[in-house]
């Protein structure tokens, strides 16, 4: 009898610590889902901003091509003239899904955030740490920067 | 409280994770990455530059540009690594007083400690951005073979850049943590780290609430940039040899043909061949000249064969220092990219004759598994609140004995979901519910673990009685399923206690059973939803021409009738594409009726699904 009062104390804090414990897991799962939810309803936006990504990467590679072959044609005749109707006409569409061209003039500084440097050049008098060449247009996507412009520095 | 972030600090990438919910997740950079290059510059205005955008100034700055520190971090100046090292890398390094290492930039000293803790800045300001809280604590991951003055290092390169480092664990280690294996006791673990740069292998023995690393091996100039360089090789032999045009000179083709063939590499993990096309990739004499080259799977393993047989050698070697036979080895772990390469993955199942793991991106594994690390010392990961998953989907049998799963296997329990089903024949009174486990199409492969009747449904057509099924799981295990008439409210329940008293062995073996039988068990469930569906249109069509026979002109309900009668028959038999056929023949000659009307809504025609017993009609939840 002795034995038993003794426990009961004893086994009702055991209980009661217990059923804290209990408690303060359910508020915190509750908690942790809320968070989530919301967190997650932030990363979809982010992700649904940026889920064409590596589709416009690719779709890049493809205009840095246009470039290349409207570069290489000299003179103008109508053969030139539709590939870059072609040309604008991709670019257009890239452009309604939030893909901005980066421009690039020469003489800029050179800007680790927008150009990527292809090579060293000489500048030839030009103030040196500047864009002396764009080889390959850069691109940011919702404000991204998924491509930087691939430039030439000058010395 | 502050999280304690999860650093992997590596030689090529870095990556960030953290606790969240008790789940781990990578932090993405301020350049929107979840990896960060492992490098760091001082341009010449004497701006510090970390990650990307050191990375894309390299070229103009290649003597302050700092990358792979790692392979210095704690080393003596006369170690002959770094001796070894100090002829390929761009930068000057000398001797410190202290007998370490000094790297210059610019016109500055400074040890591999401080240009380690400028990526570590980077790595927390990023963090911080991203969580929207001051980070001040972390746990660094370092290669096992680390010894202990190339721990210490890293731990100063961290309080450099102002985190309180809580632990400094091997990345293996953490790759163990990310899956989970410390807590397999007795177990002994390879882990397989094929990176960009470097490869490692380590053998761990589980222990009791410890990790003990046994052996390590591997090589510090082995990686997946030896792949790509390869490649490119080959692509420019190749073009020389069909296009007689050295490329190889020129960097702007040479830097178009990397990417190129880094895409290729990836490409060809998933792709048996790829194409590369490189237009206007250089010019001649002749005008522009384009690459374009077929590349197979094939092609990719002859070329790096030597470097996968070589790292599996490694690996074998290892696990012999560390005492263990090939049999010993209970669980392989995959970390590092270049181990996405399925003849890399290949090469190390066949030397183990197991399966490795490779489910968690090799990527991020090592970062993941800090963040565990992290988790356990802020006590995140308390295993108070252990979450069961249901090993097995449960289900119910509807019409045609097929097995309509309810609560999907790995699915978290507590858990309850509801569905509405109908009757199969008008005027139907009861429905049998019976109870199934397992993953098969058919309910006569899988486990029954009840079977009740529900009556009392009042008289009406059938697929209009709503019968609302709910199965529900409680912590324990224990699944009630009810059934309920809507319109009566009459409704049956059975408890099942023992559905997950199946052994590890019986779970594993149902599983495989259905993946083993899936192809024969799709067919067996077409034939009776296309013979389901067959049933229905033949009771829609008589049920039309019940209802509009005498609209009918008599050409068409003779055509209806014969094709129900063709259809009848043909559902009687076995042949699905007799079937078919005949199905689509009375669904097309039932559209008539509409046409003939121009009515809005034609008789409903088998091609919409049917209201079938027991055959969902509106997902209740």
């Amino acid at each position: 009898m002795e034995e038993a009062k003794e426990t009961i104390p004893t086994e009702l804090d055991t209980l009661k610590a217990q059923c804290e414990e209990y408690l303060n897991g359910w508020k915190r799962a509750k908690a942790d889902l809320a968070n989530s939810k919301a967190e997650e309803g932030k990363r979809l936006a982010e992700f649904a901003k940026f889920v064409g990504e590596s589709m416009m990467k690719d779709l890049i590679t493809v205009l840095d091509s246009f470039a290349l072959a409207s570069a290489a044609i000299p003179d103008e005749n109508d053969a030139k003239k539709g590939l870059l109707i072609i040309q604008a006409q991709l670019e257009d569409a890239l452009k309604k899904h939030g893909l901005e061209k980066i421009t690039t003039t020469i003489g800029d500084a050179f800007d680790p955030t927008r150009h990527e440097a292809m090579a060293l050049v000489d500048g030839n008098g030009k103030s040196p740490e500047t864009v002396a060449q764009e080889i390959e247009k850069g691109y940011s996507l919702n404000g991204k920067v998924i491509k930087p412009a691939r430039v030439m520095v000058t010395k | 409280m502050a999280k304690i972030i999860g650093i992997d600090l590596g030689t090529t990438n870095s990556a960030v994770a953290i606790m969240e919910a008790s789940a781990p997740r990578v932090l993405e950079n301020a350049e929107g990455n979840r990896t960060t290059p492992s490098i760091v510059a001082v341009s010449k205005t004497g701006e510090r530059l970390a990650g990307l955008l050191a990375k894309r100034q390299s070229i103009t700055n290649p003597h302050n540009t700092i990358f792979s520190v790692k392979r210095l971090i704690g080393r003596k100046f006369t170690d002959p690594e770094v001796q070894n090292d100090k002829q390929w890398l761009p930068y000057e390094i000398q001797a410190a007083k202290t007998g370490g290492i000094e790297v210059r930039i610019g016109d500055t000293w400074h040890t591999p400690e401080e240009i380690s803790a400028m990526i570590l800045a980077k790595l927390k300001a990023d963090a911080e951005a991203k969580l929207g809280e001051p980070v001040t604590e972390a746990v660094i991951t370092v290669p096992a073979y680390f010894d202990d003055s190339q721990r210490q290092a890293t731990k100063n390169a961290g309080e450099i850049a102002g985190l309180t480092v809580s632990r400094i664990i091997n990345e293996p280690t953490a790759a163990a943590l990310a899956y989970g294996m410390n807590k397999k006791k007795n177990e002994k673990i390879v882990v397989y780290d094929l990176g960009g740069g470097t490869f490692d292998v380590s053998v761990l023995e589980v222990g009791d609430d410890t990790v003990e690393v046994k052996a390590t091996g591997g090589d510090t100039h082995l990686g997946g940039d030896d792949f790509d360089k390869r490649i490119i090789e080959n692509l420019v032999a190749e073009y020389k040899k069909t296009d007689g045009i050295d490329i190889s000179k020129d960097p702007l083709a040479l830097q178009r043909l990397k990417e190129a063939a880094e895409r290729a590499k990836h490409e060809l993990s998933t792709a048996q061949e790829t194409e590369i096309n490189l237009p206007y990739i250089t010019s001649d004499a002749s005008g522009p000249r384009h690459f374009v080259l077929k590349f197979s799977r094939a092609k990719l393993e002859s070329l790096v064969a030597d470097f996968i047989t070589k790292s599996v050698e490694l690996t074998l070697k290892t696990v012999k220092d560390a005492g263990f036979e090939i049999k010993d080895i209970n669980e392989v772990v995959m970390v590092g990219g270049q181990t996405r390469m399925p003849a890399v993955v290949e090469a190390v199942k066949k030397a183990f004759g197991k399966d490795p793991h490779q489910g968690i991106n090799p990527d991020e594994v090592v970062s993941i598994g800090a963040a565990v690390q992290a988790g356990i010392l802020q006590g995140d990961v308390k295993d108070i609140l252990l979450l069961d998953v249901t090993p097995l989907s449960l289900g119910l049998e509807t019409l045609g004995g097929i097995s309509t799963r309810i609560i999907e296997k790995n699915t978290t329990v507590p858990t309850a979901k509801t569905q509405v089903f109908s009757t199969a024949a008008d005027n139907q009174t009861s429905v049998e519910i019976h109870v199934l486990q397992g993953e098969r199409e058919m309910a006569t492969d899988n486990k029954t673990l009840a079977r009740f009747v529900l009556d009392g449904i009042p008289p009406a057509p059938r697929g209009t009685p709503q019968v609302e099924v709910t199965f529900d799981i409680d912590a324990n295990g224990i699944v009630s399923v009810s059934a309920k008439d809507k319109q009566s409210g009459k409704s049956q329940s059975v408890k099942i206690e023992a559905s997950t008293n199946l052994s590890k062995e019986e779970i594993e073996r149902l599983k495989a059973d259905a993946v083993a039988h899936a192809e024969e068990d799709k067919k067996k469930k077409e034939f009776v939803d296309t013979k389901n569906q067959a049933e229905h249109a033949i009771y829609n069509a008589e049920k039309a021409l019940k209802e509009h026979g005498e609209k009918v002109p008599a050409e068409i309900k003779g055509a209806i009738t014969e094709k129900i009668e063709v259809l009848k028959t043909a559902n009687n038999g076995v042949d699905i594409t007799a079937i078919k056929t005949a199905l689509d023949a009375l669904s097309a000659e039932i559209q008539k009726i509409g046409q003939q009307y121009g009515q809005a809504t034609p008789p409903q025609s088998g091609e919409q699904k049917p209201e079938e017993p027991k055959e969902p009609e509106t997902p209740a939840q």
